[in-house]
């Protein structure tokens, strides 16, 4: 089974990205498959809403955010025993409503407080890191036909610059999966 | 049931499973354990009437946090908790049988409410007063300074009302005490404190049975109209259930020191309600999973959104109950300070505190924080943090009614005495679950473990956390 192949080209560009169109959730899903167990490791799928079993077929392990949240959220702790204890302890101690200058409930709201604030940073900018943003520009957006990702078409992208990709076998690889096109994105980075 | 479908996985009915007779083993440990109480009973009734609240507000709380648990998912109109929402029901269920729990209360509201026959619960005075001071004992040199400038404004105030004369201490306190004590009469009175409690329970009968009725008709009719009436009634019913409990424990926890008040000692309880039931939810899933009744319907999804909430609320349980403390402690007016006097001094209590302040919120927040212990391992360590936080859940309880056993017997919160453990509470434990829980059973024996006529049934079984 052949499949129409078509090359989106950007002035001085090569090859960057296999793009490749589904039909149907399933379809797409299949092709996330088959690229997991090819050994690749450097694809996406763009859907227009989230597929259940994405992540599995994709050869997705959990994420890491949850450790960077974790350090720093500890970080957080830690800043406040410190700001307390130097503040209220050793810089400046003095009395307040009788209670020690050193005093553990009082350190509580402050600790809370800064455990939070470093835990939701470390989430959304460790979620911006890990998904390599902000990024101005993806050869994805190259493509015409991409912008039915968020419509009614369902896409995978592999990128050259993954360790299995071949420049014959990947594209009959990404055929066998039966997709309605395939495009070969120029970028001129890779 | 033909034995044909009873063995059919997905029929999801306890028939011919251990958990169809396990109301029967309830109702034999709750007969031994009334048995017990009475006896206890005819031998010291006060003992009796603090083992029996105990005993009551651990089983009480946990029938309410599912009447709540029940209402959110109404109210937001929630796909994914539909297969665990019906054991939440059965627990429901169950709530209309504490109005005839109460009964042993109501008949020995004297010995537990100071304030019942007009003693206006002076015998905290002497204890809370003869001890003052040493609440900030651990404090150092520092601490006693300000506790002795501390009483000042105090003295400034209550000697407007005996003009000339210099008061005692003890004076101060009793002046203080009898003004707060006046200021309430109006709420702590015979007759609207019955107007009340009726109030309560014909409210929760009719919330429990309601939903419940709407939830198992919708079993073999399918009709999707009792959703549709269950959502309609939610709203209404979230707020009417947040002032029942709210005043619930006013009048049945908090007026047993009827001289301290907290504005957030109804929020306490009501997180208490939530953890409770929601580690209920683990275990009972887990035990339905293990055993199979359940089939496929409860799944890792399923354990592992109730482990978030279980974590949620108990983080949220941590911070109310913090937020009691903290206000009471940095403010130091001495009707406030009570309470923790009674349970904060260095004595046996503080142990408790503190064993509640570990084993109730440290050591389950590690447990909890991660996500893989609650969707890998067969969730082992969730089931072992739910079934701490359960534990905890009675130490709590215990820690709530007991305090005020020994305050008005005068005994100071700095004698080893103030915590006595007594076989009565066991036997109250054991009477009061007993009942509870084979009422909870029965009905279990009775309708399929999750709801298969809900709508959003199958989609329940799908759903997914990703």
């Amino acid at each position: 089974m052949s499949v129409e192949t078509t090359t989106v080209s950007v002035p001085e560009g090569r090859p960057a990205l296999l793009l490749a169109e589904y039909e149907t959730p399933g379809a797409c899903m299949k092709a996330a498959e088959k690229l997991r167990d090819a050994g690749f490791t450097k694809f996406d799928t763009h859907t227009p809403f989230p597929v259940h079993g994405m992540d599995a077929a994709m050869g997705m392990g959990d994420s890491k955010l949850g450790w960077i949240v974790l350090v720093m959220g500890i970080t957080g702790l830690m800043t406040g025993i410190a700001l307390i204890t130097y503040t209220n302890g050793i810089d400046y101690p003095i009395i307040v409503g009788g209670k020690p200058a050193i005093s553990i409930p009082a350190y509580v709201p402050v600790c809370f407080e800064l455990t939070i604030l470093l835990s939701a940073f470390g989430a959304v900018f460790g979620m911006f890191g890990l998904n390599q943003l902000p990024r101005h520009h993806h050869p994805v957006f190259e493509s015409d036909r991409f912008k039915a990702a968020t419509d009614d078409k369902f896409f995978v992208s592999v990128e050259y610059a993954d360790p299995k990709f071949d420049a014959d076998r990947t594209p009959e690889l990404i055929a066998s999966t039966h997709p309605n096109h395939i495009e070969i994105i120029e970028d001129t980075e890779s | 049931m033909s034995a044909a479908t009873t063995t059919d996985k997905t029929d999801y009915r306890t028939v011919g499973t251990g958990w169809a007779n396990a109301w029967k083993i309830a109702a034999g440990v709750g007969a031994l354990g009334l048995a017990g109480a009475g006896a206890g009973f005819a031998a010291d009734a006060q003992r009796f009437s603090f083992s029996y609240l105990f005993a009551f507000f651990v089983f009480l709380t946990i029938s309410i946090g599912a009447t709540f648990f029940v209402l959110l998912q109404h109210l937001t109109n929630a796909g994914w908790s539909v297969t665990v929402r019906r054991t939440a029901e059965f627990f429901m269920s169950a709530l209309p049988i504490f109005a005839l729990l109460f009964l042993p209360i109501v008949a020995n509201l004297d010995h537990l409410l100071p304030w019942w026959n007009g003693d206006h619960g002076a015998t905290h005075a002497p204890a809370a007063a003869g001890e003052h001071g040493d609440a900030h004992a651990p404090a150092g040199t520092e601490g006693q300074h300000g506790d002795a400038a501390h009483p000042a404004p105090a003295h400034g105030e209550h000697g407007q009302h005996v003009a000339g004369h210099r008061m005692s201490d003890e004076q101060i306190e009793h002046s203080l005490h009898a003004e707060v004590m006046a200021s309430k009469a109006w709420y702590l009175s015979k007759g609207f404190f019955a107007v009340r409690a009726v109030i309560y329970f014909l409210f929760w009968t009719f919330l429990a049975l309601k939903l419940f009725r709407n939830s198992t008709l919708q079993d073999s009719t399918r009709d999707l109209k009792l959703t549709a009436n269950s959502q309609a009634m939610a709203p209404a019913a979230t707020f009417g259930l947040a002032l029942t409990t709210t005043f619930a424990v006013f009048d049945w926890m908090m007026s047993l020191l009827p001289n301290w008040y907290s504005t957030i000692f109804g929020v306490q309880l009501f997180s208490t309600t939530m953890v409770a039931i929601l580690s209920v939810l683990v275990l009972v899933s887990y035990a339905m999973r293990a055993s199979g009744v359940s089939g496929n319907a409860i799944t890792t999804e399923h354990f592992h959104d109730l482990g978030k909430l279980l974590f949620g609320f108990n983080v949220f349980w941590a911070y109310i109950s913090f937020s009691q403390f903290f206000l009471i402690w940095y403010a130091s007016i001495p009707e406030e300070t009570v309470f923790f006097h009674l349970r904060w001094s260095n004595g046996p209590w503080k142990t408790v505190s503190l064993a509640i302040l570990f084993l109730h919120f440290v050591v389950p927040f590690a447990l909890l924080l991660s996500r893989n212990t609650k969707r890998y391992g067969g969730q082992k360590v969730l089931a072992f943090a739910a079934g701490l936080l359960l534990t905890m859940h009675v130490v709590e309880m215990y820690w709530e009614v007991l305090p005020n056993y020994a305050a008005q017997r005068g005994i100071g919160p700095q004698t080893a005495e103030a915590l006595a453990p007594h076989w009565m509470d066991l036997a109250c434990l054991l009477g009061v679950g007993g009942v509870y829980l084979a009422a909870v059973f029965y009905r279990m024996s009775q309708h399929p473990v999750v709801p298969v006529g809900d709508p959003r049934f199958g989609r329940s079984k799908r759903f997914e956390n990703t």
